[in-house]
């Protein structure tokens, strides 16, 4: 009955929704589906990565712990998105904390088990990581904008 | 739209009426809401996108999108950023000042073109101000437009603008507002990001194969959204924007705000996307 509930989700979610069926049975079979508490953490810094988060439903902002200025939050992510690549790259190690905003329903993949499937079925991790490229492109151009500051008050020319 | 002022016929483009500030309202640390009112007149009628010159006596004149009709009374509301002398001196002005208003200026969003489809309007920044007033168009007359999604991206939750109206807008049936910042405090339970990040919620509520676009920002944000739109399937020729240039005379002949063979105070500020999109990509202008 899990794993039915799994495979749905699998069928649903917009990373792995259009993937093979035979992908989709074998990831189901390394994946449970979980409910996070709001302000519940689902990683954290530092720590293994063992696992890749696909969003359900909720909201979970990404944040770096800064001392004497507490947990500083650079971005959200919502239900149809992914969460984690540290677990595909080594050292294997989350490089920030997520925590749930809301109650925040995810299907989270075993991440030791997920790299053994990549490393046995190269199509299985073109795709995987061609998507996750996308999502990581995705990221990295709203962190540059999110530089630029682009609301700030214009500052450097005569204004009116 | 039409607001209870006055256009005094033969009155010269370069010549200012004079208004009177009924009230302002802060909406940020460093930005208001102004609304005004003819001294003397009857009804002065706009277009949602419209623009209009207004001029802090003595200082000088900037423009300023109208941003809105206050209900009841028909005052003109403009919102503007203290960003320099003139909207420092604008700003200052309280209830009963005299204003100088020229305009109303440009082309507006194609409202009645758009009848019956479904709306995005995507806004950042004080951006938002420039979709006020076809938003307050659009609701005054749902019935008349399929779904309507606002995108509105700001710096941080102390820099959002028309918060009653955002959360009066968020509970009005068949309007979903989404927004989110760059920067948050700890009380913020909202989103984070670029304001495109929230274009997947918006495809929950309306088809973005088929809607049409309005948007308004920075002209950076601008670009890269009509790409992520694209990705989303949204073709060019469904998008609309307002552009912001140094505009002086806003009738086309001093040249300040040509962009290209347009002249964004007469031939805009709203264009459709294919109009500006070649113009846009080069860095001269």
């Amino acid at each position: 009955m899990a794993k039915a509930e799994v495979l749905h989700a699998l069928h649903q979610h917009p990373f792995t929704y259009d993937m093979k069926e035979t992908w989709k049975r074998k990831l189901a079979a390394i994946a449970r589906l979980h409910t996070y508490a709001p302000d519940s953490l689902l990683l954290r810094e530092g720590r293994a990565a063992d696992a890749f988060f696909l969003i359900i439903d909720g909201l979970v902002a990404i944040e770096t712990f800064v001392p004497e200025r507490g947990p500083l939050r650079l971005q959200t992510i919502s239900s149809g998105e992914v969460i984690g690549w540290s677990w595909a790259l080594p050292p294997y190690r989350w490089e920030f904390d997520a925590r749930a905003l809301r109650e925040t329903e995810a299907l989270v993949l075993d991440a030791l088990q997920l790299r053994k499937l990549v490393d046995n079925d190269f199509a299985l991790a073109a795709c995987i990581f061609s998507r996750l490229l996308a999502v990581v492109a995705r990221r990295l151009r709203a962190a540059r904008l999110q530089l630029l500051d682009l609301y700030a008050p214009p500052a450097g020319t005569r204004r009116a | 739209m039409t607001a209870e002022v006055t256009t005094v016929p033969g009155l010269s483009l370069f010549v200012p009426r004079t208004f009177q500030v009924t009230s302002t309202r802060r909406e940020t640390r460093d930005t208001y809401t102004l609304r005004i009112r003819p001294l003397e007149g009857s009804s002065f009628s706009f277009q949602p996108g419209q623009f209009n010159m207004l001029y802090a006596f003595g200082i000088g004149e900037v423009p300023i999108s109208i941003s809105g009709v206050r209900p009841r009374t028909y005052d003109l509301e403009h919102t503007v950023r203290a960003v320099g002398c003139v909207t420092r001196a604008l700003v200052r002005l309280r209830k009963g000042a005299p204003i100088g208003v020229r305009g109303p200026f440009g082309r507006g969003w194609p409202l009645e073109e758009i009848r019956g489809r479904d709306v995005l309007f995507l806004a950042g920044g004080i951006g938002l101000a420039a979709l006020r007033a076809p938003l307050q168009y659009m609701l005054a007359q749902r019935a008349n437009y399929g779904q309507i999604v606002l995108l509105y991206g700001a710096r941080s939750p102390a820099d959002l603008l028309y918060r009653t109206e955002l959360e009066r807008w968020r509970q009005r049936s068949g309007l979903h507002v989404f927004i989110t910042v760059d920067r948050v405090d700890a009380y913020w339970r909202g989103h984070v990001g670029v304001v495109t990040d929230l274009l997947p919620l918006a495809e929950r509520s309306l088809d973005l194969k088929r809607a049409i676009v309005l948007m308004c920002g920075p002209e950076v944000m601008m670009r890269v959204a009509a790409r992520m739109l694209e990705v989303h399937g949204v073709t060019p020729e469904r998008i609309y924007l307002s552009l912001e240039r140094n505009m002086k005379c806003a009738v086309g002949f001093c040249g300040h705000c040509q962009l290209g063979p347009a002249f964004i105070c007469r031939d805009g500020p709203v264009f459709a996307f294919p109009e500006v999109q070649p113009l846009l990509e080069v860095r001269e202008l």
